[in-house]
C-alpha cells in the first residue's frame, strides 16, 4: 500500500510516498517539484554576479550561500595566480556573520517544526506561542548579522578577498551587545542555564541539568521512546572549514579525512534531485556530523547511548546554538579594526579560472564550483546539504533520511523524524 | 468582535526570502494580530497545502511570492491556475518580492515563460487589466518587512494607497535608494570610493551602485533596523526595478568614463554640469579617511 | 531698447575688443586703459563691467566656451551618426577659427599658457564647463549608440581637442600651406578612425 503525503513548511514542500507492508513502512519514495534553475541562470553572467544570484538560491541560508560563492571565485583566482590574502579582520566578519545566519537557522527549526510538532505528537501542547520566540531571536540575531553585512536575507556584502564595509568600534559594540541579548534570552527560556555551563557538559546523565525550553524537548523524548527510532547508517560527514568546524568524516566514530575528489552525484528518474554519495556511501551532514567529527563530548556520549537516533540528531542541533552563540563573541572580540577590510586589486583581470567553495551551512556542507572562460561564468555548479540527507539512495543501500523512516508504522512520527533532518526543500530545487 | 481580514500566502517559483523577510518584523505576531491567517509558508496554520489546494477556501488579502509559469505543477496541483482562482475571490492581492511583480531573478531561468504576476519586466500581462483595480506591488529582492507591513495595516484600515504606475506604494518607492545614503556627500562632492571596504567614498562612479536610480527606502528605512547595503559599502543592485537583475553588477557602466544610467530624473548636461564644478575642486575633509586610528596611539 | 540689453551688448563688446587686443598685442601688454581708450570708454565705466583685469580674463574664457558649447549642443543635437557630426564639429571649429581668430587664439595663447591668471575663481575646468559638458554629452551618445570605442574619457578628448588646437595654432603661425577649412575632411576621418568602435 502506498499512502502519498505532502510534507510542508521545511523550506517548501516535499512529497513523500510511503510503501506500507505489514504495517510498517518498507520503502519511501521522496519526490520534489520542478528545478528553478539557479545553475541555469548563472551561465554566461558575470564572474561576481554569482555574489548575487546565488543566495537567491534560498530565502533562510542565503548567507551560506553568498559565502560559499566567494570562496569559490577565491579559490578560482589563487588557482590562477593572484597573489592575495583575505585578512583576519574581513576573515572574521564573514564567519560572524555566518554564524549569526546558522543561529537564527536552528532557532526557527527549533521553534517553528520541531516544538510545535512534539507537542503535537505527545498530545503536550501548550498556550505559548513558540513562533513568537523564533521571530524574536531570529530579528535579534539578523540585527547583529546586518551590521556588518548591511541587511538580512539576501546581502552580498562578502567579494573576492575581504569585505565591502568598514566597521568601527561603535558596530562592533552593538554587535556584542545584541549577541548577549542573544545568549541571555538562550539561557533564561532555551536552555535554563548558564551557556557556559551547558558546553561543559560532556555525558548523558547529565542531561537532567538542562531545562528551559530544550530540556522540555529532551524530556518529552524520552519519555515518549523517541529516543530509539531515526537511526540511519551513523555516517557523516563535514566539508567545510573553519575556525569552529573541522572537515572529515566519521564512521560511526573513527574519524578520517575527506576529499571532495570523491564525491559522485546521480541523477534518478522522475525527480529533479540528485543522488549523492562519498566513495559510493551515503553520509548524513548537519550539526551531528559536525558534531562527531568535532568530537564534541556531549555528541559522542549521547551517541555511543542513543546512536543517530532522533534523540541525538535533535540534541545537537540545539546544542549547536550555544557553542555557536559562544564562538561568535570569540570572533567579535578578536577583530583588529585596523587591518583593511579588502585586498582586492579589480585592476587584475583574470578572466579563465576554476575554483571551488566550500561552507559549513545550517544543515550541513555546501559546495559552489565556478568555472569562468573570458570573465562569464561558463559552467555553475551546487551541492546543498540537502541533497546528502535527503538522498534517495541507490540498489547498495538507502538513503540517510530515508533509512532512518524505514520500519516505522506511524505516518506521523515518520514525518517528524523526517523533520529533524533539516531538509530544505527550496534548496534543493535549485 | 470585528471580522478580521483573511489573509493567505500563496508562492510559485520562489526562494522563501519574502517569507523570512517579512518574518522578521519586529512586531511580526502585532501586525499578524490583525488578520486571520488562512495559510503561510512559515508558520502553523488551521488549512495545510492540500486544503488550500481542494477547498474553495475564503480570502480578503492574497499575498503572492514567486514568479509565475503558465504550467507550473506542484504534486499534481496547477499552481498558476489555483492562484488565479484565489486571486479572483481575493479583495487586494499583493505581490511580494520582484518575482512575483515583475518576473525577477526565476525570470532568468526561461525568460519566454516565466514572468510576474501582472507585469512581466515593464510590460503589463493580460492578468494586469483583470486584476489592476486591486493589486499592489511590493518590489524586492527581499521586500523589506516594514514596506508590507505598511501595505496591510493600511488595508486593514481602509486607507487609499497611492501607488505609482507598477502599482508599488508611492511613500515607499516615491523617493530613491540614494536618498539617505551615509555617503551622499562623497554623491555630491563626485569622490569615489578608492576600490572596497571603506566607509569613505560614493559607489556610483566605479563600483556599480544603482542607488541614484533605484526606487526604494532601504536608506531611509533601514535594513533589520541598523544598515543597509551602501551603508555596508555594497553598491545597491537596483532590485525593486523591473530589470533586476542587470549584469555586471559590480562595476559601474560608463561611456567614456561618464555613467551610463543619469541619477533619476536629471538631464545629462545638468549632471555633467554639476559633476565637472564638484571635480574642479578638492575637498580636503572628503579626501581624507574619516577616523586617524593612528594618531590616537599617541594619546 | 532696455537698459539690461545695453548693458549686455556693451558687456559683449568689452570681451570682443579684449579678444582682439590680446590676441594682437599680448594678454601681460595689453592694459584696461588700453580697452577702454579702444572703445572710447572711461576706465572707470569699464570697471563697473569687470572689476579687475583677472576678473575679466575668466570671463572671457567662459564667454569663449559658452560661444563653443552652443554651437556644439546643436551638433549634438542632430539627428544625424557620430562620424557626421565628428565633421560638423571639426568645421565650427575650424570656421569659427577663420571667422572670429581671437577666440581660439585667446584659448591656446591665454587661458592655457597663463594658468596663475585663471588659478583662483577657474579651478579645474570651471570656466570651460560648459563646453566640456559638450564634449562629453557627443562623447556619451557615440558610445551608447555603438559608433565610438569606449575608453578612457581624458585618451578622446586629448586625441580629438588637441588635434583641433594644434591645427589651428598652426594656422595662427601661417605655416598652413592651405585654408585650413580645406582640412575639414581629412582631419574628420583622421578623428573618427582613431575613435570608432
Amino acid at each position: 500500500m502506498i499512502v502519498k503525503k505532502i510534507i510542508e513548511k521545511i523550506e517548501g514542500e516535499t512529497e513523500l510516498d510511503f510503501t506500507f507492508r505489514n504495517k510498517r513502512i518498507e520503502d519511501i519514495k521522496i519526490n520534489y517539484g520542478f528545478s528553478r534553475g539557479i545553475e541555469n541562470i548563472l551561465i554566461n553572467k558575470s564572474a561576481m554576479d554569482a555574489l548575487v544570484i546565488t543566495p537567491r538560491v534560498c530565502g533562510i541560508c542565503n548567507h551560506a550561500h553568498l559565502i560559499a560563492s566567494v570562496k569559490a571565485l577565491e579559490n578560482g583566482y589563487l588557482k590562477a595566480g593572484i597573489e592575495a590574502r583575505l585578512t583576519e579582520k574581513a576573515k572574521d566578519i564573514r564567519e560572524f556573520t555566518l554564524t549569526c545566519e546558522l543561529i537564527q537557522n536552528h532557532i526557527k527549526w527549533l521553534y517553528l517544526t520541531i516544538i510545535p510538532q512534539l507537542e503535537k505528537i505527545t498530545l503536550t501542547k501548550t498556550n505559548e506561542n513558540h513562533a513568537l520566540k523564533a521571530s524574536y531571536l531570529a530579528s535579534t540575531i539578523t540585527k547583529a548579522l546586518a551590521i556588518f553585512a548591511g541587511q538580512w536575507p539576501h546581502s552580498s556584502y562578502a567579494i573576492p578577498f575581504g569585505v565591502t564595509c568598514d566597521p568601527t568600534y561603535v558596530d562592533i559594540i552593538q554587535a556584542e551587545n545584541i549577541i548577549d541579548e542573544t545568549i541571555k534570552f538562550f539561557e533564561q527560556i532555551v536552555i535554563g542555564m548558564k551557556l557556559d555551563k551547558i558546553l561543559e557538559i560532556s555525558s548523558v546523565v547529565e542531561l537532567p541539568k538542562i531545562g528551559g525550553d530544550f530540556g522540555r524537548v529532551i524530556q518529552l523524548l524520552i519519555s515518549n521512546n523517541m529516543t530509539d527510532i531515526g537511526k540511519s547508517h551513523s555516517r557523516f560527514i563535514v566539508f567545510g572549514d573553519s575556525s569552529l568546524f573541522k572537515k572529515g568524516k566519521s564512521i560511526p566514530t573513527q574519524i578520517s579525512n575527506v576529499d571532495i575528489r570523491f564525491i559522485k552525484e546521480h541523477s534518478h528518474l522522475n525527480t529533479v534531485a540528485k543522488d549523492i554519495v562519498y566513495k559510493n556511501k551515503h553520509y548524513e551532514v548537519g550539526s551531528l556530523a559536525r558534531g562527531m567529527i568535532n568530537k564534541q563530548p556531549i555528541i559522542k556520549n549521547l551517541h555511543k547511548r542513543y546512536k543517530d537516533s532522533f534523540l541525538t540528531r535533535i540534541f545537537a542541533r540545539v546544542y549547536e546554538i550555544g557553542i555557536l552563540l559562544n564562538h561568535s563573541k570569540k570572533l567579535l572580540s578578536n577583530l583588529d579594526i585596523n587591518q583593511p577590510s579588502c585586498s582586492f586589486n579589480s585592476n587584475i583581470k583574470i578572466d579563465n579560472f576554476n575554483g571551488v567553495g566550500i561552507v559549513e551551512a545550517a544543515r550541513g556542507s555546501l559546495i559552489h564550483k565556478t568555472k569562468v572562460e573570458n570573465g562569464l561564468i561558463k559552467e555553475y555548479k551546487i551541492i546543498v546539504p540537502t541533497q546528502w540527507n535527503l538522498s534517495q539512495g541507490d540498489k547498495n543501500e538507502q538513503g540517510v533520511a530515508i533509512k532512518a523512516m524505514i520500519g516505522l508504522k506511524d505516518i506521523e512520527k515518520a514525518t517528524f523524524v523526517f523533520r529533524s533532518f533539516d531538509v530544505c526543500s527550496v534548496c534543493i530545487i535549485k | 468582535m470585528k471580522k478580521l481580514p483573511k489573509l493567505l500566502w500563496l508562492q510559485s517559483i520562489s526562494c522563501n526570502g519574502n517569507a523570512h523577510s517579512f518574518f522578521n518584523h519586529p512586531e511580526f505576531f502585532l501586525i499578524m494580530s490583525y488578520f486571520e491567517l488562512i495559510y503561510h509558508p512559515l508558520l502553523d496554520t488551521k488549512y495545510n497545502f492540500t486544503d488550500i489546494a481542494e477547498k474553495k477556501l475564503d480570502c480578503d488579502i492574497l499575498i503572492l511570492e514567486g514568479s509565475f509559469k503558465k504550467d507550473l505543477t506542484k504534486y499534481g496541483i496547477n499552481i498558476y491556475n489555483l492562484i488565479q482562482d484565489y486571486a479572483n475571490r481575493a479583495r487586494w492581492i499583493i505581490t511580494v518580492g520582484t518575482c512575483a511583480t515583475f518576473g525577477g531573478v526565476f525570470k532568468e531561468n526561461e525568460p519566454e515563460n516565466i514572468s510576474g504576476f501582472c507585469f512581466n519586466k515593464d510590460e503589463k500581462k493580460l492578468e494586469y487589466q483583470k486584476y489592476a483595480h486591486k493589486l499592489i506591488s511590493i518590489s524586492g529582492c527581499p521586500i523589506h518587512p516594514k514596506w508590507l507591513s505598511y501595505v496591510l495595516l493600511m488595508l486593514s484600515k481602509n486607507k487609499k494607497i497611492p501607488i505609482d504606475e507598477f502599482h508599488r506604494p508611492q511613500e515607499l518607492y516615491g523617493i530613491t535608494v540614494h536618498t539617505g545614503c551615509s555617503r551622499s556627500e562623497y554623491f555630491e562632492w563626485k569622490i569615489d570610493t578608492k576600490g572596497w571596504g571603506l566607509k569613505e567614498g560614493c559607489l556610483f562612479y566605479e563600483n556599480g551602485c544603482q542607488a541614484p536610480f533605484t526606487r526604494g527606502s532601504c536608506n531611509r528605512i533601514l535594513w533589520n533596523d541598523i544598515s543597509s547595503k551602501t551603508i555596508a559599502g555594497t553598491p545597491c543592485f537596483g532590485c525593486t526595478e523591473p530589470e533586476f537583475p542587470k549584469s555586471f553588477l559590480f562595476q559601474t557602466k560608463t561611456n567614456m568614463g561618464i555613467p551610463a544610467k543619469m541619477p533619476l530624473g536629471i538631464p545629462m548636461r545638468a549632471y555633467l554640469t554639476a559633476t565637472g564644478i564638484a571635480k574642479s575642486f578638492t575637498i580636503k575633509r572628503l579626501e581624507q579617511k574619516i577616523i586617524d586610528y593612528d594618531s590616537q596611539k599617541n594619546n | 531698447m532696455k537698459i539690461a540689453e545695453k548693458k549686455a551688448l556693451k558687456r559683449e563688446a568689452i570681451i570682443q575688443v579684449s579678444l582682439e587686443l590680446f590676441s594682437t598685442n599680448g594678454f601681460h601688454k595689453t592694459t584696461i586703459p588700453d580697452i577702454a581708450k579702444k572703445l572710447k570708454m572711461s576706465v572707470g565705466n569699464l570697471y563697473n563691467y569687470f572689476a579687475s583685469k583677472d576678473v575679466l580674463a575668466k570671463e572671457i574664457i567662459k564667454y569663449t566656451s559658452n560661444v563653443l558649447a552652443d554651437e556644439i549642443e546643436k551638433v549634438n543635437k542632430k539627428d544625424i551618426s557620430t562620424k557626421d557630426k565628428i565633421k560638423d564639429i571639426v568645421t565650427l571649429y575650424f570656421q569659427m577659427a577663420k571667422k572670429r581668430p581671437e577666440m581660439i587664439e585667446y584659448f591656446l595663447r591665454v587661458y592655457l599658457s597663463h594658468r596663475e591668471v585663471f588659478n583662483n575663481g577657474c579651478e579645474g575646468m570651471l570656466c570651460i564647463s560648459r563646453f566640456i559638458t559638450e564634449i562629453m554629452v557627443f562623447f556619451n551618445n557615440g558610445v551608447a549608440s555603438g559608433e565610438l570605442k569606449n575608453q578612457d574619457f581624458f585618451s578622446a578628448f586629448g586625441l580629438f581637442m588637441g588635434y583641433l588646437g594644434g591645427m589651428v595654432f598652426l594656422k595662427g603661425e601661417s605655416v598652413l600651406p592651405k585654408d585650413i577649412e580645406e582640412y575639414i575632411d581629412d582631419i574628420s576621418i583622421n578623428i573618427f578612425n582613431a575613435l570608432k568602435a
